[in-house]
């Protein structure tokens, strides 16, 4: 019988947690917590061998009410968080880590701090995989208020700096805080894993310091390590930082190369288009076409008139000077079956005539030089151009009447 | 198309998943996850955090107390799928069994009878026809003829059978070794089809039917679309769902959005040779482009943007392997991708035809045994994603074997857990042009297309059945977008919000909430009549097969409509109302706990009476609806009885001559009991008996007035007796009462064949329910034989009326329709002559329920008794 009394109380611990699951997702915050003071029981006698203990299970549970229901108390947040803490070993850190990201929310700063530091000092037995990955994400964020804290100081400084004085304490507790932060940051950055804030902060440290290598062997290892996911920030990071440094172009363009090769439709790529577009090499200026075109196969990109000026503005330049008309329709030739359909459709001419006749301009151009000026888009936007009497229109209409042997030669 | 400037922070693994897991019931809850700097002005002095999950999100709430039916239940009654007890072996000895690992155990010996008994001339014919000649079934001895040496008589082998029937379920139970020796020697030659073959097909049908029972993947999807209409002042739209009884009607009904939606004129119909299993829709130019997928067709139907346009049918094709999944294409006109279950996926193009992108029948990235495949689009009108259960990669339909990449993997990449497995994927692509949506057992994912492998978004949503269908509602710059989760064999339904995916990192905001489930407003009905109720709690908790929802906005006020379709073809809707002032504390609204019973959806409200009013009216037109199609005939339970035919023979009938006194004895008491309606409880000579039971409590001259009455109003058809009761003529009833008298003579002379009376009945009724035309409909005022034939009484639906015959008796009668009834030939005379020993003289009248037969206390065959009691569910493939 004494298995029976388990399995009728495994039951009703049952019955008593869909109760308040159901609560839960309906908003019921006090009625969720008036069955969770029942299910506290379960802590008593825990036969269970699941997944969640009945401890985790009361710590979700009782955060995400005081969430809703304590009104801002923090008090009261923090004292359960306290309790919650002593109740398992396995999710202390865990348990740690969301108290703070919760201060952290609520702006308590400092108390957040208190608790990191007191989380890292932790130990108990031998860590397990996990706790070890809390652990350096806990002294991870502690070294990141400890950025924000040296910024803080760096801010007084450079205020008092223009005064004309400087503080020697101030300065002192300003390296300190930056010999923290760097040690703990550095750790983090060396997991695979995503550390955007980490590794901005560790970069504008080192920067800070003048130690630029430092910062661009980082910053590299971030971006081209493949054990690292393929994270464009890691990119972008890096192309901001050298173009900070004032690298030659040669190296910026590479970097954005790398950029567009796993992210093509990345907004850096008008300005990589630009770059490329004012060089004087053939090639760059070659890939420059590749990267609008390619830009503009994305349905983010389908009404960014930036980037239809874009090519609008280099098809035109490959039109006039009546070089290199292959590139275009090298480009064309593996879109001539779906861009028709997919940009230049009847309903989105009168669409984007109505909604942004500068892009709707910008467009017409490029359909009129890939597709004749037969094609329906810019038929219709030069129509109604004209017949609004818009002169840029007129001009519009005139030069792809001019150019139509190029369009032959494109579509041939 | 920017990308967020920081991420939150987060680890990346590779390799197969570590965390050990299963469903973890609260895993969703109390956590923050990770936190990141928000936007902060130049002068704050203090970093503000933002976390990952729990940030405010907008408040939706229920506007009323449960769904509410949209449309009215369609004509003919549904027929429910198997349920398990349909398909697993039940019985005591076996209970053992099953408690142990095996699991399931199918019932394959039952389905194999099944087919047995439903398909003979299938089963047996032509050997049935060689060895006509050398069977005999006859009850006389074999003459000496020159056919004797190559006939045998098959009668006791006949009745060993049914002995052995008789005897399921009995602990005692003996093979007859004339029957093994049978079975011995026929085993192998016996069947048409070769019985090895036979049961590897059907064993195989069977752990598919119950594969499916446990998880079925083909209405992964939802067969249920919204088509938005701009072009009115009045919000209005296309509801597109699939309907009839074998779910293979396409629906496209005009709907206009009042407080409650309401069909506007009749839908646009059309008929597909398949159960509709989804519907995809998609906008592209001002016109939708509408994809349906059956398991061996997909089609697409084009409609116009504007109101009253009707639908136009593109373009049909036809798989060898049942199809998947069909997605419709968000930028191209008439573009769609589908996938088949042997792992080939196609980009269909309306004009230039079907392009095979990839053919693999194993999986991608681990080995799975689920032939599952879906595909969507994505951010690049060329790029197709293509998922199994082991993830997604992505796949450039120009070089479909060279460019592709890994979207999302089931393993440490994502930080899944053991034994996870994509259920659904989904382009977000309204909401954020390079997003997508990938929900798993326990988990649902955002992804970003720019960050492949890497989720940006992950939660535990903590549902009790894999959510099947999803529903994104883009949400304004600067607003969440809402995504709705659909669980089908639960009805759950779950509504997300999350923030951000351009400017700022993804984010979940507000709690998750949970909405109605259809099957919820079962409590908020009045109450039924308990058979009425079992049929509402039936047909309510049929698993869901879509879900769609739009987002309705005008100056004031803000709400979501959401429908839900059932697996019968209900479609019910519930709306959400936007609460635009961010109370913190909870309102009084919150708390107030719906106790069952309690019905606010029939009580006079008092905020806004039109609403709840209209709600209830909706209710109960389609209450009286639904019981009008599925009404059952009124059905009389039989007395289980059994066939005596086997019993007494003709010889037996035509006199006591050569008999001993026991067996005079033993026949005399049992023509007694069954006149008495008592029971022999023993065999033994009647000093051994106990004293007699008390009289059955009914009469045997027919049912009293109040019990007929009574029965009459439980069938729901009270109105028709009464008319009937008022209107019988004085003439009639001295007619009725002269024909009482004289049967009452007459059975003096009949009294050993008015036993045997029911026996045929009941062995019609089981036949008449093998072939196919539903349960029987009887009724206790006509003579049972033409009734059972002949044309059904009034108030039967129409639909299954059974082919009527001229001379019902006659037609029984006739030797072609008893063959095909699988008497034997040399019953059929014995039978015949029977039926016009009946034919001359009307019959006895019937007994009633429960009376007689039931008494008896032959060795009866449970399972004959069960299935004549109560009607069999219909059967699907292969005679299950």
């Amino acid at each position: 019988s004494s298995n029976e009394h388990t399995l009728n109380f495994k039951k009703s611990k049952e019955a008593c947690l869909s109760y308040i699951q159901d609560a839960l997702l309906q908003k019921q915050w006090k009625r969720a917590a008036e069955f969770l003071t029942c299910y506290a029981e379960s802590l008593e006698k825990d036969y269970s061998r699941e997944h969640i203990s009945p401890s985790e299970m009361i710590w979700r549970i009782g955060t995400e009410i005081l969430w809703h229901r304590s009104q801002g108390s923090m008090k009261e947040f923090s004292c359960f968080m306290e309790q919650m803490k002593s109740l398992g070993v396995k999710r202390y850190l865990k348990v740690c880590l969301e108290h703070v990201f919760h201060l952290l929310c609520n702006g308590q700063i400092d108390e957040a701090y208190q608790n990191l530091s007191l989380a890292e000092s932790w130990r108990f037995g031998e860590q397990t995989a996990i706790q070890d990955k809390e652990m350096k994400l806990i002294q991870a964020y502690r070294g990141l208020l400890d950025y924000y804290s040296w910024s803080k100081q760096k801010n007084i400084l450079l205020e008092h700096g223009e005064d004309g004085f400087s503080d020697l304490a101030v300065e002192q507790e300003m390296h300190g805080y930056f010999r923290k932060a760097a040690m703990n940051l550095k750790e983090i950055i060396k997991i695979p894993g995503v550390w955007d804030i980490f590794v901005k902060c560790y970069v504008d440290l080192l920067e800070f310091y003048g130690d630029h290598n430092e910062a661009r062997q980082v910053l590299n290892e971030y971006a081209y390590n493949s054990k690292f996911p393929a994270n464009p920030n890691a990119h972008v990071y890096l192309y901001q930082f050298l173009k900070r440094q004032g690298e030659p172009k040669k190296s910026l363009i590479s970097a954005l190369k790398i950029l567009h090769d796993i992210v093509p439709s990345h907004e850096l790529m008008i300005d990589f288009n630009t770059m490329l577009q004012k060089s004087k090499k053939r090639k760059n200026r070659r890939l420059g076409l590749e990267v609008i075109f390619a830009a503009l196969d994305y349905a983010g990109w389908k009404e960014n008139a930036k980037a239809w000026s874009c090519l609008a503005r280099q098809v035109k330049q490959i039109v006039i000077s009546e070089k290199h008309l292959d590139w275009i329709k090298q480009e064309w030739n593996s879109r001539k079956d779906w861009w028709p359909a997919f940009h230049f459709s009847r309903y989105l001419a009168k669409r984007n005539w109505r909604e942004n006749q500068s892009l709707s301009y910008e467009k017409a151009l490029v359909a009129g030089i890939l597709m004749g000026k037969d094609c329906k888009y810019f038929k219709y936007v030069s129509h109604q151009g004209c017949k609004a009497q818009l002169k840029q229109f007129r001009m519009l209409k005139k030069f792809v009447n001019k150019h139509s042997p190029v369009y032959l030669r494109i579509a041939g | 198309m920017e990308f967020p400037a920081v991420l939150f922070p987060s680890y990346f693994g590779a390799g197969p998943p570590q965390e050990e897991g299963g469903p973890a019931p609260v895993a969703g809850w109390g956590e923050h996850g990770q936190v990141l700097e928000g936007n902060r002005g130049r002068r704050q002095a203090q970093p503000a955090f933002v976390p990952r999950r729990g940030t405010t999100g907008e408040r939706w709430e229920a506007a009323d107390a449960a769904a509410v039916p949209v449309l009215l239940p369609s004509e003919g009654c549904w027929i429910p799928s198997p349920a398990p007890q349909d398909i697993l072996f039940r019985s005591g000895l076996c209970r053992n069994l099953r408690v142990g690992k095996c699991g399931a155990t199918l019932d394959f010996a039952k389905q194999l009878g099944h087919f047995f008994v439903d398909h003979p001339e299938d089963a047996f014919g032509s050997l049935g026809h060689l060895l006509h000649k050398n069977f005999y079934l006859g009850n006389s001895k074999l003459k000496v003829t020159a056919s004797r040496n190559s006939t045998i008589r098959m009668t006791a082998l006949v009745e060993d059978l049914d002995r052995l029937e008789a005897r399921r379920g009995c602990p005692r139970q003996h093979l007859a070794s004339r029957l093994r020796w049978f079975s011995h020697l026929c085993r192998d030659w016996l069947f048409e089809v070769p019985l090895g073959l036979l049961a590897d097909y059907l064993h195989e049908e069977l752990m598919q039917q119950w594969s499916s029972l446990l998880f079925d993947d083909s209405l992964t999807g939802g067969a249920l679309a919204w088509l938005p209409r701009e072009d009115e002042e009045a919000p209005v739209g296309c509801l597109v769902h699939p309907g009839g009884q074998a779910m293979n009607h396409l629906y496209f009904q005009d709907m206009v959005l009042e407080e409650l939606p309401r069909a506007r004129g009749s839908p646009a119909q059309f008929e597909l040779s398949g159960h509709v299993r989804q519907v995809a829709a998609a906008r592209v130019d001002g016109q939708d482009f509408v994809g349906v997928r059956s398991d061996y067709h997909c089609g697409v139907w084009k409609v116009r943007g504007k109101t009253g346009a009707a639908p136009t049918p593109l373009q049909v094709v036809r798989t060898d392997v049942p199809a998947s999944c069909l997605t419709v294409s968000p930028h191209l006109p008439g573009e769609l991708s589908v996938c088949t279950e042997g792992g080939t996926i196609y980009l269909w193009n309306v004009e230039t035809g079907l392009q095979q992108l990839r053919h693999d029948p194993q999986t991608m990235f681990f080995r799975d045994h689920s032939p599952w495949r879906w595909s969507d689009f994505t951010a690049h009108p060329r790029v197709l994603s293509c998922a199994d259960r082991t993830g997604l990669q992505c796949l450039d339909a120009r070089a479909p074997k060279k460019c592709h990449f890994d979207l999302f993997k089931v393993g440490e990449e994502a930080g899944c857990q053991q034994g996870e497995r994509v259920v659904l994927p989904m382009y977000l692509g309204r909401a954020h042009p390079s997003q997508y949506l990938v929900t798993t057992q326990f988990s649902v994912y955002v992804l970003d297309e720019r960050l492949p492998l890497m989720p940006v978004l992950k939660w535990a949503h903590m549902m009790k059945a894999p959510p099947l269908f999803a529903h994104l509602m883009p949400g304004k710059p600067g607003r969440s977008h809402k995504v709705l989760l659909g669980a089908s064999r639960t009805q759950e339904l779950l509504l997300l919000q999350y923030l951000g995916g351009s400017q700022s990192a993804c984010q979940l905001a507000g709690t998750p909430q949970k909405l109605h489930s259809i099957t919820g407003c079962l409590q908020h009905l009045p109450t039924q009549l308990p058979h009425r109720h079992h049929l509402l709690q039936q047909r309510l908790a049929a698993p869901a097969a879509g879900l769609a929802a739009t987002l309705q906005e005008d100056r004031l006020h803000k709400s979501m409509l959401i429908f839900q379709l059932s697996e019968a073809g209900d479609v019910f809707c519930q709306r959400l109302t936007h609460n635009a002032v961010q109370t913190p504390a909870p309102s009084s609204r919150d708390e107030t706990i719906t106790a069952p019973g309690s019905s606010p959806l029939f009580e006079a409200p008092a905020s806004s009476p039109q609403s709840l009013g209209a709600a209830a009216l909706r209710y109960r037109r389609w209450l009286r609806a639904l019981f009008r199609a599925c009404r059952e005939p009124p059905r009389y339970t039989w007395p289980p009885s059994l066939s005596q035919r086997r019993l007494f023979t003709r010889r037996d009938l035509e006199g006591p001559a050569g008999l001993s006194s026991l067996q005079q004895q033993m026949r005399q008491r049992l023509r007694q009991a069954m006149q008495e309606g008592g029971r022999i409880q023993h065999w033994e000579p009647l000093a051994l008996q106990s004293p007699p039971l008390p009289q059955t409590l009914e009469p045997a001259g027919g049912p009293d007035p109040l019990s007929a009455r009574l029965t009459a109003a439980w069938a729901g058809d009270w109105e028709q007796w009464w008319e009937e009761r008022t209107s019988f003529s004085v003439a009639q009833r001295q007619r009725a009462l002269r024909e009482r008298r004289r049967r009452q003579k007459r059975a003096q002379g009949h009294r050993s064949l008015s036993a045997s009376f029911t026996s045929s009945l009941t062995y019609q009724s089981e036949l008449s329910e093998l072939s196919d035309t539903g349960p029987p409909v009887l009724s206790p005022r006509r003579p049972p034989i033409l009734s059972q034939e002949g044309t059904p009484p009034a108030s039967s639906p129409p639909v299954r009326s059974p082919p009527a015959s001229p001379a019902p008796d006659e037609a029984l009668l006739s030797s072609q329709s008893l063959r095909c009834r699988g008497i034997p030939k040399e019953r059929r005379k014995t039978l015949r002559d029977y039926l016009s020993v009946w034919a001359e003289g009307p019959p006895e009248p019937l007994e009633p329920p429960g009376s007689q037969a039931s008494q008896l206390c032959i060795p009866s065959s449970q399972s004959q008794l069960s299935s004549a009691s109560q009607p069999r569910r219909k059967r699907p493939r292969m005679g299950f």
